[in-house]
Parts: C-alpha cells; structure tokens; sequence
C-alpha cells in the first residue's frame, strides 16, 4: 500500500490527536510525534504508531502525529482512518 | 471511545476550523475568534445527558461574560452531538480576550472544573493556555497534569464520576446573584444592629442613647442607603483579579461614594462611616471566597489592608487632625484599622462565639445581639468612646460591660436591669460606643453569611 495523497484524522481537541499523513520520497516511513504527555508516554505513542503503521503496510509515508492527551485506542483509530484515507485514490 | 463519539469529535474540529476561517471574510480588518465549550469529562460521562443542562447553563454564563466584557458576540450555538453537548461562540475579539474571558469562566465559575473552553483564531490557530502564560489545568481528582491522567487512564472511572457529580452538585449563583446576597446580607446585618435594644448609649428605637444629632430613623434611612453599595463591595471582590492590596484603593474610592449617599440621606450626619470601611471590606472578601467560614472570610478581609495603619497614619507627627489620628499620635491606638488589620479578632474571637451561644441557649435574636456587643465593650479601644470620653470613659464602659455580663447579662432580670441602668450613664458620661456597635453588625453579617445557605 502506498499513499496517494496528504490526509487527516482527528482533532488538536484536549484528549484527542490530530494524524496527518503524505506521501514522501523513496519507501521509507517517516514518523513525526508530538504530545503534551510526551515525557509520560512519548515511547509508548512511538511504538504504537509504528505497529499500526507496519501493519497497515504502507511506505513512502511521513506521518505526523500531534497528541493532545489521546487514549491508546483514540491513537489507534485515528492512525488507520488517516492511512486508510491517505491510501485512496486522489 | 466509540467510533460515533470519535466521527462526532472530528466532525467538531472540521467545523470549528471552518467557522474560524469564516469570520475573516465576516469581520474584514477586525480580530475575531472563536469559542468552543464542551464537557470535561470521560466519554461515557460526557454522552450521557446527564450533564446537558450543566454545559448549556456554562455556555449561557459564559457568553453573558463575555458581553459583560464589552466583547460583541457575533453568533452563538449550543448543540447535543454524539460527543455530547457543544457550545460555539463567535465574537468580534482577538483570541487573547477571549481566552481569557474564558479561563477566568473555567477558574472562577462553580462548574468551571467541568468544562473545556476552547479558543480558535480566525486563522484556525487554537490559542491555549500556555500562549497565555498558564500551566496546564489540573486532574479533577489528583490535582497533577489532567492530561496525564486521562491519557494513561489512572484513575477508578467510578472515582473520576463520583468526582464530578460532586461538582455538578454545586450551588451555583451568577456574579449578580452572588453580590445581591451578600449585599442583603450586609443590609439585614446593619438593620438588625440599629433595631436592637437597649444599646447603652447607642441609637436604637427606644432612645437615641447619647447623641442630639441623630434618632432610629436616621440609621434606617442610612442603612436603606447603603445596601446597593454593599453588593457593589461585593462584586468588585469577586472581579478583582491578582494582589489582594491591589483592591484597597478601589474600594476606598466606592467607599467615598457611598459616604456621599449616606449624608444625603441623614442630611449630613455621621452614621455609618466605620461601618463602610470594615462591612465593605468583608463585603469584598466574602464576595472572593468560595467559602463562607468567618475566620477565612475575616482573614482575607485583613490581607487586604494589610499595613494600612502605618501608611495612613505616617508623619502625622504627635498631633492629628482627625479623632484616630490624635489617638494614634498620643496613644498608640489603631481603632478599627487595627482590627480589620488583624483579622477581626474582637468579632471571630469574641463577639461571633458570644452571639452564637446565646441563640444556642435559645435568646432572642435581640437579646443574644445585645450580649455581644457588652462582649465587644469589653475587649474593643472604641475610638468613639475615647474621643467623647476619654480613657476614663471607656475604663468605666468596659467595668459597667462586665459587670452587667456577670450578672447574666440579658438572660437574667438582674442583668437585663444593670444594662438599662447602664444606658442612663452613658449618656449622661457622653460614653457613645459606635465602634462597637460596627462590629456587631459585622458580628451578625459573618453569622448570617455562614449560616445562610447559597441557593440555586
């Protein structure tokens, strides 16, 4: 799977993060993560954002991600909506 | 989450982004922003409808304070959406304004806690907390970094509902609401003090104790004067945003006005001037506090005029112009500035536990007022008293106050016969304790204060 375009999902609400995915160069994944917990939970927002990611497996990617606070699962759904969007036809 | 509550936030953030960008092109050349209230709240909680008519009732407050502010609303939306209750407010303002228009909301408000307002400026930018300088807000259970604790889910959700129903649960009173009672209050305090009887030497509706000048009549049109003041106190209280010293001197000058009402309304006579300053203060202080405990109440009242003896009373050298000043060059005595300084321990120490047993006991209101104030003659330097009287005068007030206390003071026939004895030789001494008369209508305004529940 490769993206076909710049998308989005979720929101820069308090508990909620905003994924922004584009395609870039070459296949590699480029991953950007924000958060204002990223002291308490920085690691953990990483390694589940590259799980998803690796598991959608789409390349030639830079994913942003700004956390405000999310929930695991709130990152989840919104990383496979993002990468699903960024996936479709333009 | 659901997947419906997380359509219903993105959906959210989609349209606050446009309705953002939208008032450019409304408010060419002008700054305008936008506001954003939800529920601050776990998911289950904030769905539930339960909390509906909390969020509407935030979102109502907070557009009437944002107009109150001078800021021109432009559009306003309150909806129920999958994520709950949402409010949007479009106004002409820059993001600044309203944020703070809205933390002040968040910080100042009953159910402030429950609430998220978010601003967003025309650009789409969000305008948080920090870009005002402020930490973030704190964890409606544990106090520490909200978002911590909501991302990692640490605590009990019963915990955190229990949490928030007790915050819903608060009485919650407008600004207006909150400064009509208390200027009530203070009006009920001040009309009980001059209504009982006997004060000796004092104005009451039986005698006009030791003055020519003045009768019941002239309190009661005084009083009636000053009770729109006394919720002014109150609202410039709760308005006041930083050092509390900073509020002294625009109380004083709301003082000056309502010493201007007063003598219009006796006709130039000296009624209530003491009780301005000190039922003025504490109008202020309780108008601050969330809590209506007296001694908080009497304690922040001091940290408000904190060192204002020394300041008034600098250079004024061994003589002074006015009565306090002369007291002050010659003896040292800091009238009721002291007494507000410290705390107003004659009332919170005396007076107030003095008033509190009598009604226990079962006295009268009147009758427990009265015992109070022998209390208060009995630990008060009255600066009206010393300066009609002289310290023999208020020697002879404090043994006559005791006296009568030990012989049961209004319970007893004995003492209830030594109190009106008491008010024939004050007036032929000229002994009129007005000071003390002050701080028992302060006595009965931090009683009634208290005891008083804040209704919806």
């Amino acid at each position: 799977m490769e993206a076909k375009k710049a998308a989005a999902a979720g929101s820069l609400e308090s508990s909620d993060v905003l994924v922004t995915v584009s395609p870039a160069a070459g296949s590699a994944v480029e991953l950007k993560i924000e958060s204002i917990v990223i002291k308490q939970y920085g690691k953990r927002i990483r390694s589940v954002t590259e799980e998803v990611v690796a598991k959608a497996g789409i390349k030639g990617v830079s994913v942003h991600v700004q956390d405000r606070g999310a929930l695991e699962c709130t990152l989840r759904a919104r990383l496979e909506t993002a990468i699903a969007r960024a996936a479709e036809p333009a | 989450m659901t997947d419906s509550v997380l359509q219903a936030r993105e959906e959210r953030w989609i349209k606050k982004l446009a309705l953002a960008k939208s008032l450019k092109t409304r408010c060419p050349g002008q700054p305008a922003s936008l506001a954003v209230l939800t529920l601050r709240m776990p998911a289950p909680l904030r769905t539930s409808g339960q909390f509906d008519e909390l969020a509407r009732i935030a979102f109502l407050s907070f557009a009437e304070e944002a107009a109150e502010r001078g800021i021109r609303i432009l559009g306003e939306e309150f909806r129920l959406g999958a994520d709950g209750p949402e409010g949007y407010l479009a106004a002409e303002a820059d993001a600044l304004t309203l944020k703070r228009a809205a933390v002040d909301l968040e910080a100042g408000d009953p159910w402030g806690e429950l609430v998220d307002i978010d601003i967003m400026d025309s650009e789409g930018q969000p305008f948080g907390r920090k870009e005002l300088g402020m930490g973030p807000r704190a964890c409606l259970v544990c106090g520490k970094e909200a978002a911590c604790c909501s991302a990692g889910r640490t605590h009990d959700p019963d915990l955190v509902a229990e949490r928030v129903r007790g915050i819903a649960k608060r009485p919650r009173l407008s600004l207006k609401g909150m400064a009509e009672r208390i200027g009530r209050l203070a009006l009920t305090a001040t009309l009980l003090e001059a209504a009982a009887a006997p004060k000796p030497g004092l104005v009451d509706p039986l005698s006009p104790g030791a003055h020519r000048d003045m009768d019941y009549f002239t309190f009661l049109s005084s009083a009636a004067a000053l009770g729109p003041w006394f919720a002014e106190f109150a609202r410039l209280g709760a308005c006041h945003h930083g050092e509390l010293s900073g509020l002294l001197p625009i109380l004083r000058e709301a003082g000056k006005a309502a010493e201007r009402d007063m003598f219009a309304a006796t006709g130039g006579v000296n009624t209530h001037k003491g009780l301005i300053f000190s039922m003025g203060l504490l109008c202020a202080s309780a108008g601050r506090q969330t809590c209506a405990e007296p001694r908080l109440v009497a304690s922040s009242a001091a940290d408000i005029v904190q060192g204002i003896t020394l300041r008034d009373f600098v250079g004024i050298g061994t003589r002074g112009a006015t009565a306090g000043e002369k007291l002050y060059a010659s003896e040292g005595v800091r009238g009721i500035r002291g007494e507000a300084e410290d705390g107003f321990p004659a009332v919170i120490d005396h007076a107030l536990p003095r008033l509190r047993a009598g009604l226990a006991a079962g006295l009268s209101m009147n009758d427990a007022m009265i015992d109070a104030l022998l209390v208060l003659f009995t630990v008060v330097e009255d600066t009206n008293v010393l300066g009609r009287a002289g310290r023999e005068g208020l020697v002879f007030l404090r043994a006559k106050a005791e006296e009568s206390l030990g012989l049961g003071g209004m319970a007893t026939p004995d003492g209830r016969n030594a109190i009106r004895i008491m008010d024939n030789l004050f007036i032929g001494r000229n002994i009129s304790p007005g000071g003390c008369a002050d701080l028992l209508a302060i006595t009965v305004f931090l009683h009634m204060n208290e005891m008083e529940p804040i209704s919806r």
